[in-house]
């Protein structure tokens, strides 16, 4: 299934068709590719984030990664979404490189490409469920009712249809980070990032969300890359890559089964 | 602990550089208004009494008669009172040079064969001729210079300076040059002596003299021979020595005076609001610090220290500088007040340097400090009251705000209720501190109702920016409406300063719309000629030659002369004005507010009664049918009050009278306004051309149309308005600073928010317009509650500070055309103002914004 988001803003975005030569689905079923990809940090003395990462994730595929406090995961992540610039290497997603645009047109890619959920939820304070969720489509220029239409529907598919008009400071931590997702897959992204989405919740509440991410991933056909400590919820990934001072250091796959995984 | 906490502020200061700045400013500018003012008020006063002084030489007493002088007689009766050993005549004018680069000269007639026995010209024996006095005398247009005026004219004994008369512009001849001490340093050398008999003739004082200065025998004391003198003369004049003038003097310019005391209270309120304002931003921003504080075993009071000690230490650097400041702007402003004190009241001062003193710096110093204190103690107060567990959650985890809540705006409406009861029915006798106390009250009760007011207007709004902006409005906007307090910070300092913008406007327009009326009235002759270009001058009138050479002129029906004059009254002064009454009554429609019509139009020209004006009623107690007591040059005056009138042209208050009357009482034949009423169907052009062409050669005179003396009124009424549009500019730039720094301050405090939408997609350019936008919907709000501050304050105005400083009250008028004006330019400031905000919001780091490692 073509992700309807990016068709809609195909011709919206002419630059990125140019550069990748078409926005639909690439021809190559590589979402994520990384060719050595290094990343440093000038405070006071040169610090080496990421040492000359390779990396490829395919579409649809579920990736973990995983290491300790300052390995350089978030570093990883936020060059993913093109928060952040490589110091040298490559990084393509779903076939635009990203490490060749400029702050706007990667921002471009961000809207249509890649839906984000962080571990502090990061949920605009005064807008209501509705609005947060719906605030990607109206950033992308849908009009309020059209978006607030397809926010109540994911809120909806999240379970969350009754909360609509409640702000964050009424939603428990489960249901925060349930709004995070619809407003992570609202535009039907084919890439997911997810930082630590459970580190905030309890267990119990964290097992919950990881379910529904695990149903949204089979649903929406998208790719996860999902930075982690908690050894659970990497193990239902389909392959987990440890990271350690800037470098892989261990990939290891998954045989899963359906069972397993749910 | 404290200076933990000390170390923490001093950590935010660096982080909030321009935070701080604009908020130690807001202080500096208070401080600095209210110091200058203060020493501007002392050095005008004193400077004031310098020249009285130096003009007395060693006079040990003057005499006086208000603004209209007195009869020549009295001198020789001076002369011949016991203990009075010389009695010297004097004219004292400030006269207009022709020359364009000096506007006034002041000019001294006196009688120049004996004067120097009172005063020393120290003469420069090598320019001068005055060692034969007669020479003089037989010169009628003869003229001694100070040096300093003379050497910066290039002019020397024998040259001509033109000079402009009663009877037009005259040139008058160089016959000495005197040294620039003594009387030469008064009025920044800007003096000249002229024979007082020539005086007379050239500045309309027909056989009157201004002043009479004396000196007593040495084995008399002042107060023998000023006794003597007070039994002789009639009680209208005043015997008193030279330094005890100071006080008629401080009442001449009161009016100015209070303006600008009126100015600082303002500019302190200001000053106090950004305080306010800055440290209600600085709690919201540090929401998080104050929580790990709490968390770490802070108490609640010293959360509310560690504010008051910044605003403390805020109030010291911004006092200091304010100090600084304040002195150089009281030079400046001294200089502006010499000058409009010369043209509006015909004062004369020397130039001096604005003294510092100590009292007044260290007076300012603690003005500012607690002004510092009470601005940040809510602030401070709501800071220490912050839930530690809910500062420490997210920013999700904010609750609807407490500043919302019913009790909080029951309370703002209670507190604005009282302050508006205080202001309708206290007495205006409470005094300035307590009327302005009732003031700040008003702005309180506004200030705590302003979440909620915020939250309507942008409830309001909502729809149009939506429409408008599309998501980027919408989202603007929702802030607003989300969080009152977050947008109640910036919209408060708009509402504050538009509200002076629309307050001022409406005060002005309601004058004007009061005068409108006051003129049909009173303005009602086809024609005028002025001896000044402002409403009365003690320099220049005319004589009633004028009057009747203008009644003569064809298609002129009559003419009739007007005598305006400043009179004492009860240790006060007041404004006499003296109509041709038949003539005047008979044009006038309704004569009196107060009072039957038929006793006045059948009593006032015989000269059996006075009219007042509702001021001067209000300002010493006198009611209609009270007898009115008037202490003239010759004599005693008493009269009743057969009517009362609403009347703008003297914040002392206007007794009106007859002509004959008054020449009668005050043997003063001087005119101030020729009224002119023309035959039916007279072209009034044609006639005015004739009028000009009769006083081209002759004549000092301005003359004007019914409409054109119309418009001359405004433009005095705009200048008694120069302090009200001096707050209007500080207004303006205090509510443009308040948009710049607030939304500096609210990009800063709203990163993680902006950094969240460029996470999820928003372009910078999004991010500009948002922002923007926001600018423009907190403009748009701040209109809106200005204009409700306005409509309170307007009150305040026109009840309260129009009866302090003019004596009356004028009617409310509030001014909706002056609102719809200010729309476009208000969103144009807001933009100007939010481009810079928005561009570090364009430039924010995302990664750093939303708190990533």
């Amino acid at each position: 299934m073509v992700p309807d988001t990016l068709t809609n803003h195909a011709d919206s975005y002419p630059h990125l068709a140019h550069n990748n030569g078409r926005l639909n689905r690439p021809m190559a079923h590589v979402m994520i590719q990384l060719v050595k990809v290094c990343k440093e940090y000038s405070v006071g003395k040169t610090v080496q984030a990421l040492r000359g990462l390779d990396m490829s994730v395919e579409h649809g595929e579920r990736v973990a990664v995983m290491g300790p406090s300052g390995s350089g995961k978030s570093t990883l992540l936020n060059l993913l979404c093109g928060l952040d610039e490589p110091t040298s290497g490559i990084i393509k997603v779903d076939g635009v490189e990203l490490s060749s645009l400029g702050d706007d047109d990667r921002t471009r890619a961000r809207r249509v490409k890649i839906g984000m959920i962080f571990q502090t939820f990061n949920l605009l304070p005064t807008l209501t469920a509705v609005e947060n969720v719906s605030l990607p489509l109206r950033l992308q220029g849908s009009a309020r009712c059209e978006a607030e239409e397809r926010a109540c529907a994911m809120l909806n598919r999240v379970g969350l249809n009754h909360r609509e008009v409640h702000r964050p400071d009424e939603l428990s931590g489960g249901e925060r980070q349930r709004v995070a997702i619809a407003r992570a897959l609202v535009f039907r992204p084919p890439l997911l990032l997810a930082d630590e989405p459970t580190g905030n919740l309890d267990s119990v509440t964290g097992d919950e969300i990881l379910n529904l991410l695990d149903d949204l991933y089979r649903e929406f056909k998208s790719t996860l890359l999902l930075v982690t400590h908690n050894e659970l919820a990497a193990a239902r990934c389909d392959r987990i890559l440890t990271l350690h001072d800037g470098q892989f250091v261990k990939e290891e796959r998954l045989a899963h089964t359906a069972a397993k995984s749910l | 602990m404290l200076p933990a906490l000390w170390f923490c502020t001093l950590k935010q200061w660096r982080s909030h550089k321009l935070r701080v700045l604009l908020t130690t400013l807001g202080i500096a500018l208070g401080v600095s208004v209210y110091f200058a003012v203060r020493t501007t008020n002392v050095t005008l006063l004193d400077s004031l009494k310098l020249t009285v002084e130096k003009l007395a030489g060693k006079a040990t007493l003057q005499i006086t008669s208000g603004e209209s002088g007195f009869p020549e007689e009295v001198l020789e009766k001076v002369r011949s009172t016991p203990g009075v050993l010389f009695a010297e005549p004097v004219i004292e004018v400030v006269a207009h040079t022709g020359f364009s680069d000096e506007g006034n000269l002041l000019v001294l007639g006196v009688d120049t064969t004996s004067d120097q026995k009172l005063r020393d010209y120290e003469f420069d024996r090598t320019q001068t001729q005055i060692a034969d006095p007669l020479v003089f005398i037989a010169q009628p247009f003869s003229i001694l210079l100070s040096r300093s005026f003379a050497e910066s004219h290039g002019l020397k004994t024998g040259d001509k300076i033109p000079l402009f008369t009663s009877h037009g512009r005259k040139d008058f001849t160089v016959e000495g040059i005197f040294k620039p001490v003594g009387i030469g340093e008064v009025f920044g050398g800007n003096i000249a002596v002229i024979d007082i008999y020539s005086a007379q003739f050239a500045f309309g004082r027909g056989r009157n003299f201004d002043r009479i200065d004396l000196m007593n025998e040495p084995n008399v004391s002042v107060e023998s021979v000023q006794n003597a003198l007070k039994e002789r003369l009639p009680a209208g004049l005043d015997v008193s020595a030279p330094e005890a003038r100071g006080k008629d003097l401080e009442n001449a310019v009161s009016a100015m005076r209070e303006g600008m005391m009126v100015t600082s209270f303002i500019a302190l309120l200001v000053g106090i609001y950004i305080i306010f304002n800055s440290f209600t931003i600085s709690v919201n921003q540090r929401w998080k610090e104050i929580g790990v504080l709490r968390a770490v075993g802070v108490e609640r009071n010293n959360i509310t220290v560690m504010f008051l000690g910044e605003a403390l230490m805020m109030g010291v650097i911004g006092s200091a500088i304010g100090v600084v400041a304040g002195y150089y702007l009281a030079a400046a402003a001294g200089k502006l007040m010499g000058t409009a004190v010369a043209s509006v009241y015909g004062l004369v001062s020397t130039p001096k340097a604005a003294d510092f003193r100590f009292s007044f710096a260290a007076g300012s110093f603690v003005v500012g400090m607690v002004a510092s204190l009470a601005g940040a103690w809510f602030p401070a107060r709501a800071a220490s009251r912050l839930d530690p567990a809910l500062a420490l959650h997210n920013i999700e985890t904010r609750r609807q705000e407490a500043v919302l809540g019913w009790g909080r705006t029951s309370v703002g409406l209670l507190i604005l209720a009282t302050s508006m009861s205080l202001i309708r029915w206290s007495p205006p006798r409470v005094g300035m501190t307590f009327q302005f106390f009732y003031a700040a009250l008003m702005l309180l009760g506004l200030t705590v109702l302003l979440p909620k007011l915020v939250q309507w207007a942008a409830r309001a709004l909502r729809p149009l920016m939506d429409w408008a902006g599309g998501s980027e409005g919408a989202l603007a906007v929702d802030a607003m409406i989300q969080s009152p307090r977050r947008s109640s910070a910036t919209v408060g300092a708009l509402m504050i300063g538009l509200m002076f913008v629309f307050s001022t406007g409406a005060f002005i327009q309601s004058y004007e719309r009061v005068i409108n009326r006051w003129m049909s009235r009173m303005i009602n002759a086809d024609l005028a000629v002025a001896a000044s270009q402002f409403l009365r001058s003690p320099t220049y009138h005319f004589s009633e030659d004028l009057t009747s050479q203008i009644s003569q002129l064809p298609g002129v029906k009559h003419a009739e002369s007007v005598r305006f004059t400043v009179v004492p009254y009860e240790n006060d002064s007041a404004a006499l004005i003296s109509y041709e009454m038949d003539h005047f009554l008979a044009r006038a429609g309704y004569a009196v507010d107060e009072g039957d019509e038929r006793t006045v139009l059948e009593k006032m020209p015989k000269g059996e009664g006075v009219i007042i004006s509702r001021n001067f009623g209000l300002r010493f107690g006198v009611k209609l049918g009270d007898p009115l007591h008037l202490d003239t040059p010759t004599g005693p005056l008493n009269l009743p009050v057969l009517g009362i009138l609403d009347d703008y042209r003297s914040e002392k208050g206007v007794i009106f009278m007859d002509r004959s009357l008054y020449k009668r009482y005050w043997k003063d034949d001087a005119v101030d306004f020729v009224d002119i009423v023309l035959q039916p169907g007279s072209d009034v052009n044609a006639v005015k051309r004739e009028i000009e062409r009769l006083t081209s050669n002759s004549e000092h005179a301005f003359v004007y149309t019914n409409a054109e003396f119309r418009q001359w009124v405004f433009g005095l009424v705009n200048q008694f308005f120069l302090f009200n549009y001096i707050q209007l500019v500080v207004a303006i730039l205090v509510a443009t600073l308040g948009i710049v720094n607030t939304l500096v301050i609210s990009v800063s405090e709203r990163s993680r928010e902006i950094g969240i939408i460029r996470a999820i997609g928003g372009m910078r350019a999004q991010i500009r317009k948002m922002v923007l936008l926001e600018a423009v919907a907190i403009s748009l709000v701040g209109l809106f509650t200005g204009a409700i501050a306005a409509v309170f304050n307007t009150y305040f105005m026109v009840h309260t500070v129009s009866l302090v400083l003019a004596g009356y009250t004028v009617p409310f008028y509030f001014p909706w055309p002056l609102i719809l004006i200010t729309l476009p330019i208000v969103v144009v400031i807001s933009l100007l103002a939010g481009w810079w905000p928005a561009q570090r919001a364009v430039s924010l780091q995302v990664i750093e914004a939303i708190g990533y490692e």
